[in-house]
Protein backbone atom coordinates (compact mmCIF):
# COMPACT_ATOMS: atom_id res chain seq x y z
CA UNK A 1 0.00 0.00 0.00
CA UNK A 2 1.39 3.39 -0.94
CA UNK A 3 2.16 6.04 1.65
CA UNK A 4 -0.65 8.27 0.40
CA UNK A 5 -3.22 5.50 0.36
CA UNK A 6 -2.18 4.41 3.81
CA UNK A 7 -2.61 7.92 5.15
CA UNK A 8 -5.97 8.26 3.47
CA UNK A 9 -7.09 5.02 5.05
CA UNK A 10 -5.90 6.12 8.48
CA UNK A 11 -7.81 9.36 8.12
CA UNK A 12 -10.93 7.59 7.00
CA UNK A 13 -10.77 5.30 9.99
CA UNK A 14 -10.20 8.24 12.30
CA UNK A 15 -13.17 10.14 10.95
CA UNK A 16 -15.34 7.05 11.10
CA UNK A 17 -14.38 6.56 14.71
CA UNK A 18 -15.05 10.21 15.49
CA UNK A 19 -11.47 10.82 16.35
CA UNK A 20 -10.73 13.61 13.90
CA UNK A 21 -9.07 16.52 15.59
CA UNK A 22 -10.98 19.76 15.83
CA UNK A 23 -9.86 22.92 14.06
CA UNK A 24 -6.97 22.90 11.61
CA UNK A 25 -9.26 21.17 9.18
CA UNK A 26 -9.33 18.00 11.25
CA UNK A 27 -6.72 15.30 11.34
CA UNK A 28 -3.84 17.60 12.20
CA UNK A 29 -2.34 14.82 14.22
CA UNK A 30 -1.72 12.93 11.00
CA UNK A 31 -0.41 15.86 9.00
CA UNK A 32 2.71 15.09 7.04
CA UNK A 33 5.35 17.79 6.60
CA UNK A 34 6.89 15.96 3.67
CA UNK A 35 3.59 16.02 1.81
CA UNK A 36 3.21 19.61 2.93
CA UNK A 37 6.48 20.49 1.28
CA UNK A 38 5.06 19.18 -1.97
CA UNK A 39 1.98 21.34 -1.49
CA UNK A 40 4.25 24.29 -0.86
CA UNK A 41 6.17 23.64 -4.06
CA UNK A 42 3.08 23.40 -6.22
CA UNK A 43 0.96 26.06 -4.56
CA UNK A 44 3.15 28.60 -2.78
CA UNK A 45 6.67 28.62 -4.15
CA UNK A 46 5.77 30.73 -7.15
CA UNK A 47 5.44 33.67 -4.75
CA UNK A 48 7.00 32.67 -1.44
CA UNK A 49 10.51 31.56 -0.53
CA UNK A 50 11.22 29.67 2.67
CA UNK A 51 14.73 30.91 3.39
CA UNK A 52 15.12 33.37 6.25
CA UNK A 53 14.95 36.97 5.09
CA UNK A 54 14.25 36.08 1.49
CA UNK A 55 11.21 38.05 0.48
CA UNK A 56 9.85 37.69 -3.03
CA UNK A 57 6.40 38.41 -4.45
CA UNK A 58 5.23 37.46 -1.00
CA UNK A 59 7.08 37.53 2.31
CA UNK A 60 9.30 34.65 3.33
CA UNK A 61 7.44 31.79 4.94
CA UNK A 62 10.33 31.09 7.27
CA UNK A 63 8.98 31.47 10.78
CA UNK A 64 5.46 32.18 9.57
CA UNK A 65 3.81 30.03 12.22
CA UNK A 66 3.49 32.14 15.32
CA UNK A 67 4.25 35.50 13.78
CA UNK A 68 1.89 38.42 13.37
CA UNK A 69 0.53 39.67 10.07
CA UNK A 70 2.53 42.40 8.44
CA UNK A 71 5.64 41.81 10.52
CA UNK A 72 8.35 40.60 8.15
CA UNK A 73 11.11 43.21 7.91
CA UNK A 74 11.77 44.49 4.42
CA UNK A 75 8.46 43.41 2.94
CA UNK A 76 5.93 46.03 1.95
CA UNK A 77 2.49 44.77 2.90
CA UNK A 78 -0.90 45.83 1.66
CA UNK A 79 -2.89 47.88 4.15
CA UNK A 80 -5.22 44.92 4.54
CA UNK A 81 -2.53 42.53 5.71
CA UNK A 82 -0.75 45.19 7.68
CA UNK A 83 -3.86 45.96 9.67
CA UNK A 84 -5.23 42.45 9.99
CA UNK A 85 -3.79 41.96 13.47
CA UNK A 86 -3.75 38.20 13.18
CA UNK A 87 -1.20 35.83 14.62
CA UNK A 88 -0.54 33.01 12.21
CA UNK A 89 -1.30 30.03 14.35
CA UNK A 90 -2.26 26.75 12.69
CA UNK A 91 -5.98 27.44 13.01
CA UNK A 92 -5.79 30.94 11.52
CA UNK A 93 -3.42 29.77 8.80
CA UNK A 94 -5.82 26.99 7.94
CA UNK A 95 -8.65 29.44 7.31
CA UNK A 96 -6.42 31.88 5.45
CA UNK A 97 -4.90 29.28 3.18
CA UNK A 98 -8.37 27.97 2.39
CA UNK A 99 -9.62 31.39 1.33
CA UNK A 100 -7.31 34.36 1.83
CA UNK A 101 -9.82 37.10 1.20
CA UNK A 102 -12.37 35.56 3.52
CA UNK A 103 -9.93 36.06 6.38
CA UNK A 104 -8.21 39.25 5.23
CA UNK A 105 -10.60 41.23 3.04
CA UNK A 106 -8.67 43.40 0.66
CA UNK A 107 -5.52 41.33 0.66
CA UNK A 108 -3.72 41.50 -2.65
CA UNK A 109 -2.40 37.98 -2.32
CA UNK A 110 -4.03 36.77 -5.50
CA UNK A 111 -4.60 33.16 -4.64
CA UNK A 112 -7.77 31.10 -4.71
CA UNK A 113 -6.77 28.94 -1.78
CA UNK A 114 -6.20 25.28 -1.00
CA UNK A 115 -9.64 23.75 -0.66
CA UNK A 116 -8.47 20.29 0.42
CA UNK A 117 -8.28 20.16 4.24
CA UNK A 118 -5.71 17.39 4.20
CA UNK A 119 -3.39 19.34 1.96
CA UNK A 120 -3.79 22.39 4.18
CA UNK A 121 -2.94 20.37 7.27
CA UNK A 122 0.10 18.94 5.54
CA UNK A 123 1.18 22.35 4.36
CA UNK A 124 0.84 23.85 7.82
CA UNK A 125 2.79 20.94 9.27
CA UNK A 126 5.54 21.79 6.81
CA UNK A 127 5.38 25.50 7.63
CA UNK A 128 5.77 24.63 11.29
CA UNK A 129 9.15 23.10 10.48
CA UNK A 130 10.43 26.40 9.08
CA UNK A 131 12.05 27.70 12.24
CA UNK B 1 -0.56 40.21 -16.72
CA UNK B 2 2.56 41.53 -18.32
CA UNK B 3 5.76 39.76 -17.38
CA UNK B 4 8.50 42.30 -17.21
CA UNK B 5 5.99 45.03 -16.44
CA UNK B 6 7.48 48.48 -16.34
CA UNK B 7 7.58 50.44 -13.14
CA UNK B 8 5.34 53.45 -12.77
CA UNK B 9 8.17 55.91 -13.40
CA UNK B 10 8.98 53.97 -16.54
CA UNK B 11 5.38 54.16 -17.67
CA UNK B 12 5.29 57.88 -17.00
CA UNK B 13 8.57 58.38 -18.82
CA UNK B 14 7.40 56.46 -21.84
CA UNK B 15 4.19 58.42 -21.85
CA UNK B 16 6.18 61.63 -21.69
CA UNK B 17 8.31 60.58 -24.63
CA UNK B 18 5.29 59.48 -26.59
CA UNK B 19 3.32 62.66 -26.02
CA UNK B 20 6.33 64.90 -26.56
CA UNK B 21 6.41 63.83 -30.17
CA UNK B 22 2.77 64.65 -30.68
CA UNK B 23 1.57 68.04 -31.92
CA UNK B 24 0.35 69.44 -28.65
CA UNK B 25 -0.39 67.86 -25.33
CA UNK B 26 -4.10 67.90 -26.05
CA UNK B 27 -3.57 64.66 -27.93
CA UNK B 28 -3.04 62.87 -24.66
CA UNK B 29 -6.41 64.08 -23.42
CA UNK B 30 -8.53 62.97 -26.34
CA UNK B 31 -10.89 60.10 -25.76
CA UNK B 32 -8.95 57.01 -26.66
CA UNK B 33 -9.98 54.47 -29.16
CA UNK B 34 -10.86 51.05 -27.80
CA UNK B 35 -7.25 49.94 -27.72
CA UNK B 36 -5.56 53.11 -26.55
CA UNK B 37 -3.48 52.18 -23.56
CA UNK B 38 -0.03 53.36 -22.57
CA UNK B 39 2.36 52.28 -25.30
CA UNK B 40 4.73 50.65 -22.84
CA UNK B 41 1.95 48.31 -21.81
CA UNK B 42 1.06 47.55 -25.40
CA UNK B 43 4.64 46.49 -26.02
CA UNK B 44 4.66 44.32 -22.94
CA UNK B 45 1.36 42.69 -23.86
CA UNK B 46 2.73 41.84 -27.27
CA UNK B 47 5.94 40.43 -25.81
CA UNK B 48 4.03 38.34 -23.32
CA UNK B 49 1.67 37.06 -25.97
CA UNK B 50 4.58 36.08 -28.21
CA UNK B 51 6.40 34.33 -25.39
CA UNK B 52 3.32 32.49 -24.22
CA UNK B 53 2.41 31.46 -27.75
CA UNK B 54 5.84 29.87 -28.08
CA UNK B 55 5.40 28.01 -24.81
CA UNK B 56 2.00 26.81 -25.99
CA UNK B 57 3.72 25.04 -28.86
CA UNK B 58 5.87 22.98 -26.50
CA UNK B 59 5.15 19.28 -26.04
CA UNK B 60 3.44 18.07 -22.85
CA UNK B 61 3.39 18.84 -20.07
CA UNK B 62 4.32 22.48 -20.71
CA UNK B 63 2.49 23.05 -24.00
CA UNK B 64 -1.04 22.07 -22.95
CA UNK B 65 -0.81 24.02 -19.70
CA UNK B 66 0.65 27.04 -21.50
CA UNK B 67 -2.34 26.94 -23.84
CA UNK B 68 -4.67 27.21 -20.86
CA UNK B 69 -2.71 30.17 -19.57
CA UNK B 70 -2.78 31.69 -23.03
CA UNK B 71 -6.56 31.55 -23.19
CA UNK B 72 -6.85 33.17 -19.78
CA UNK B 73 -4.30 35.76 -20.76
CA UNK B 74 -6.24 36.74 -23.86
CA UNK B 75 -9.43 37.18 -21.84
CA UNK B 76 -7.56 39.11 -19.19
CA UNK B 77 -5.86 41.50 -21.57
CA UNK B 78 -9.10 42.08 -23.45
CA UNK B 79 -10.69 43.30 -20.24
CA UNK B 80 -7.62 45.31 -19.33
CA UNK B 81 -7.62 47.01 -22.69
CA UNK B 82 -11.36 47.62 -22.57
CA UNK B 83 -11.52 49.58 -19.34
CA UNK B 84 -8.66 49.07 -16.89
CA UNK B 85 -5.65 50.46 -18.69
CA UNK B 86 -6.98 53.31 -20.90
CA UNK B 87 -7.39 55.73 -17.94
CA UNK B 88 -3.66 55.40 -17.34
CA UNK B 89 -3.09 57.44 -20.49
CA UNK B 90 -4.26 60.42 -18.43
CA UNK B 91 -1.46 60.13 -15.92
CA UNK B 92 0.92 62.41 -17.72
CA UNK B 93 -1.39 65.39 -18.22
CA UNK B 94 -2.75 64.93 -14.72
CA UNK B 95 0.79 64.94 -13.35
CA UNK B 96 1.15 68.34 -15.01
CA UNK B 97 -1.93 69.59 -13.22
CA UNK B 98 -4.20 69.33 -16.22
CA UNK B 99 -7.70 68.07 -15.65
CA UNK B 100 -10.10 68.99 -18.39
CA UNK B 101 -13.70 68.08 -19.19
CA UNK B 102 -12.62 66.05 -22.18
CA UNK B 103 -11.16 63.55 -19.74
CA UNK B 104 -14.65 62.52 -18.67
CA UNK B 105 -14.49 59.52 -20.96
CA UNK B 106 -12.35 57.79 -18.34
CA UNK B 107 -14.84 58.09 -15.49
CA UNK B 108 -17.11 55.22 -16.54
CA UNK B 109 -14.00 53.07 -16.89
CA UNK B 110 -12.60 53.91 -13.48
CA UNK B 111 -16.06 53.47 -11.96
CA UNK B 112 -16.24 50.06 -13.56
CA UNK B 113 -12.84 49.13 -12.15
CA UNK B 114 -14.03 50.09 -8.69
CA UNK B 115 -17.22 48.09 -9.14
CA UNK B 116 -15.36 45.06 -10.43
CA UNK B 117 -12.46 45.00 -8.00
CA UNK B 118 -13.45 41.62 -6.62
CA UNK B 119 -13.87 40.19 -10.11
CA UNK B 120 -10.44 41.51 -11.07
CA UNK B 121 -8.98 39.90 -7.95
CA UNK B 122 -10.60 36.57 -8.80
CA UNK B 123 -9.23 36.80 -12.35
CA UNK B 124 -5.75 37.22 -10.99
CA UNK B 125 -6.20 34.44 -8.48
CA UNK B 126 -7.37 32.14 -11.26
CA UNK B 127 -4.37 33.14 -13.30
CA UNK B 128 -2.06 32.30 -10.41
CA UNK B 129 -3.72 28.89 -10.10
CA UNK B 130 -2.94 28.20 -13.74
CA UNK B 131 0.57 29.63 -13.44
CA UNK B 132 1.18 27.30 -10.50
CA UNK B 133 0.28 24.41 -12.79
CA UNK B 134 2.51 25.80 -15.52
CA UNK B 135 5.37 26.13 -13.05
CA UNK B 136 4.87 22.54 -11.95
CA UNK B 137 4.84 21.37 -15.56
CA UNK B 138 7.90 23.45 -16.34
CA UNK B 139 9.82 22.00 -13.42
CA UNK B 140 8.83 18.50 -14.49
CA UNK B 141 10.11 19.22 -17.98
CA UNK B 142 13.14 21.13 -16.67
CA UNK B 143 12.05 23.98 -18.91
CA UNK B 144 13.89 27.04 -17.65
CA UNK B 145 12.12 29.46 -19.96
CA UNK B 146 8.70 28.28 -18.84
CA UNK B 147 9.77 28.45 -15.20
CA UNK B 148 10.93 32.00 -15.70
CA UNK B 149 7.73 32.94 -17.49
CA UNK B 150 5.51 31.58 -14.72
CA UNK B 151 7.44 33.32 -11.99
CA UNK B 152 7.64 36.60 -13.84
CA UNK B 153 3.94 36.50 -14.66
CA UNK B 154 3.12 35.93 -11.01
CA UNK B 155 5.18 38.97 -10.10
CA UNK B 156 3.30 40.95 -12.67
CA UNK B 157 0.00 39.95 -11.14
CA UNK B 158 1.16 41.64 -7.96
CA UNK B 159 2.13 44.66 -10.02
CA UNK B 160 -1.43 44.90 -11.29
CA UNK B 161 -3.00 44.56 -7.88
CA UNK B 162 -0.51 46.70 -6.02
CA UNK B 163 -0.02 49.49 -8.57
CA UNK B 164 -2.10 49.58 -11.71
CA UNK B 165 -5.55 48.97 -10.32
CA UNK B 166 -5.08 51.38 -7.39
CA UNK B 167 -3.70 53.95 -9.80
CA UNK B 168 -6.80 53.70 -11.96
CA UNK B 169 -8.97 54.12 -8.87
CA UNK B 170 -7.03 57.21 -7.81
CA UNK B 171 -7.41 58.67 -11.31
CA UNK B 172 -11.15 58.08 -11.07
CA UNK B 173 -11.42 59.72 -7.68
CA UNK B 174 -9.38 62.67 -8.91
CA UNK B 175 -11.57 63.13 -11.96
CA UNK B 176 -14.71 62.93 -9.87
CA UNK B 177 -13.32 65.53 -7.51
CA UNK B 178 -12.08 67.93 -10.16
CA UNK B 179 -14.80 67.65 -12.75
CA UNK B 180 -18.34 68.62 -11.76
CA UNK B 181 -21.02 66.27 -12.97
CA UNK B 182 -21.98 66.90 -16.58
CA UNK B 183 -25.16 68.98 -16.97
Amino acid sequence: MSHHRFRALVRLLAVTAGLAAPALGGGAWAADPADGQSVYKTQCSICHAVAPGRNSIGPTLFGVVGRKTGSVPGFHYSPANLGANITWEPATLDKYIESPRAVVPGTIMTYSGVKDATKRADLIAYLETLK
Amino acid sequence: MRPGAASIPTIALLLAVATASLPGSASAQQAPQARDIPQSLTVEHEETLARLTKLAERPPPVGPQARKVLELYKEHTAREQAFILPPLTLLLPMSEGKVTPDMRWAIPMTDRVRAEQEKIYVEHATMIDELNLLLEAARTANDADAIDFAQTAAADSLNDMELLVPMVLVIGDYLHAKLPPAQ
